[in-house]
């Protein structure tokens, strides 16, 4: 269960994000949506502990993540790009993220497969694709077997069969029992994927429910974002 | 120890470090060729090519943090490495020591095979016009080893706060080769004998400014600096968001 409780955030004199609160739970893909620049980033960034709240706070199981004894155990997470160094080879990546992990070589040969980056294994991450990118960054993402996911845009960048991969993947790990925890500004490719949603607006929760609840008496789950995100001095 | 041996493959797999180790070996051995088939062997024969080699040991400090604020555009596949090392390794205290091992680790094995190649050098060509390995030039190598451990830990200590490695890498390498900017200063104002660099030579050269330092307190000093800036970069790293 990843919980987030009143977070704001400001930076200078900019208020990033204002009350932030709600769950993902266990067995369920949360999609966290919101237009570009709403906040998802920086929510997922302060659950990560890679950035501080002004106030409030973010927990998994009911811990910050920077007192977790085995976070890559706790939480795999995607967030920009591929998280790795250019110039090391995607196999040579994961070999440190499985050290720091506690975790062996024979894994990292598994979710290089499962991922289908095996073959560039041996290339460095500058002659990537930006899909080739993602899938590493999941690879490293799921080297501990995580409960939870945590992905940042993870359909960013793939191509159409990828997209069509990674919803298969993201239910099946939610079937297993993992919380899975994803941001898009895509609504349309999701709908079929989240079982809750939670709309962020300038760094507002606007909505937070069940995909039936969120959608309501719009025609969909896109049709309800936009009316949920709309300027409504525009329109 | 697991954060250890996760650096320590970081390391061992970044090209930017095999430069560091191809610098730090290649360097000062290319300059001990030349010397010893043109000059006369003196007091300082084999540590003053030591004290420029130690660049490649600033490489290796600064490459350690820089390579994980390294960024490119957007359409690439590469990104912040940190990003991902933090979510392996939250405790930045933790990681922040897991680096700073690492990287003494890597330096004192460069520096020891650095060492080497050079001694080994100048006796292969002076032969028996070579200085004596005796005691003292242990002591002294002993000493070689330790500045080269510390100017990594500089170079690394500087990179933390600037998350950037150009500007460290210029300035500590500039200073120990081109253009020796604190030995300079040295000349008009006597505090500076104290910068770390200069400091920390007293160890293994005969280096001289207007005020006497003892190897050992040279030593001390040096360290000294880079206590301080290991901790004011530790209270950065650890407050600041990534």
């Amino acid at each position: 269960m990843l919980t987030f409780e009143h977070l704001t955030k400001t930076r200078g004199s900019r208020t990033i994000l204002t009350d932030i609160t709600f769950k993902a739970r266990p067995g369920r893909v949360t999609g966290f949506l919101g237009p570009n620049g709403a906040g998802k980033s920086s929510t997922l960034r302060i659950l990560l502990g890679l950035d501080r709240p002004t106030s409030g706070q973010a927990l998994v199981d009911g811990q910050r993540f920077a007192s977790l004894r085995d976070p890559l155990r706790s939480i795999g997470a995607l967030l920009d790009g591929s998280g790795a160094h250019r110039s090391r080879t995607g196999r040579a990546h994961l070999r440190w993220v499985a050290r720091s992990a506690g975790v062996d070589n024979t894994r990292v040969e598994e979710v290089l497969e499962l991922v289908g980056i095996a073959d560039a294994g041996n290339k460095r991450v500058a002659t990537y694709s930006l899909g080739m990118g993602r899938r590493l960054g999941l690879a490293a993402a799921l080297l501990a077997e995580p409960a939870a996911l945590v992905l940042d845009e993870p359909i960013n960048g793939l191509d159409p069969e990828g997209i069509r991969w990674i919803r298969t993947f993201l239910r099946e790990q939610a079937q297993a029992g993992r919380t899975v925890l994803l941001s898009s500004h895509l609504m349309g490719e999701l709908a079929e994927t989240v079982d809750d949603v939670v709309i962020i607006r300038d760094g507002r929760i606007v909505a937070d429910g069940t995909l039936a609840e969120v959608t309501s008496d719009h025609k969909n789950l896109e049709d309800a974002f936009f009316a949920l995100t709309a300027d409504r001095g525009q329109r | 120890m697991r954060a250890l041996r996760a650096e320590l493959s970081k390391l061992a797999t970044l090209p930017f470090v095999w430069l560091a180790f191809a610098a730090g070996l290649i360097v000062p051995t290319g300059i001990a060729v030349i010397t010893s088939l043109t000059g006369t062997p003196g007091p300082d024969t084999g540590f003053s090519e030591l004290a420029v080699g130690v660049l490649g040991a600033i490489i290796l400090g600064v490459a350690a943090i820089g390579s994980e604020y390294t960024t490119e555009g957007e359409e690439s596949a590469g990104s912040r490495q940190i990003t991902t090392t933090l979510t392996a390794i939250p405790s930045r205290t933790q990681l922040l020591l897991a680096k700073t091992a690492a990287v003494i680790v890597a330096t004192a094995l460069l520096a020891v095979v650095a060492i080497a190649a050079v001694f080994g050098t100048i006796h292969l060509l002076l032969g028996t016009d070579a200085p004596a390995l005796d005691g003292q030039a242990l002591a002294r190598m002993g000493g070689a080893a330790t500045y080269w451990v510390l100017m990594a830990l500089l170079g690394l200590g500087l990179t933390v706060l600037t998350r950037n490695g150009i500007i460290p890498m210029a300035i500590l390498v500039a200073n120990s080769s081109a253009v020796t900017v604190t030995y300079l200063l040295a000349q008009s104002f006597p505090a500076a004998s104290y910068l770390p660099d200069l400091a920390g030579m007293r160890m293994f050269t005969t280096v001289r400014t207007s005020v006497e330092i003892a190897p050992l307190t040279g030593g001390l000093i040096m360290a000294a600096w880079v206590t301080v800036l290991l901790l004011a970069a530790g209270t950065v790293f650890t407050r600041r968001d990534a």
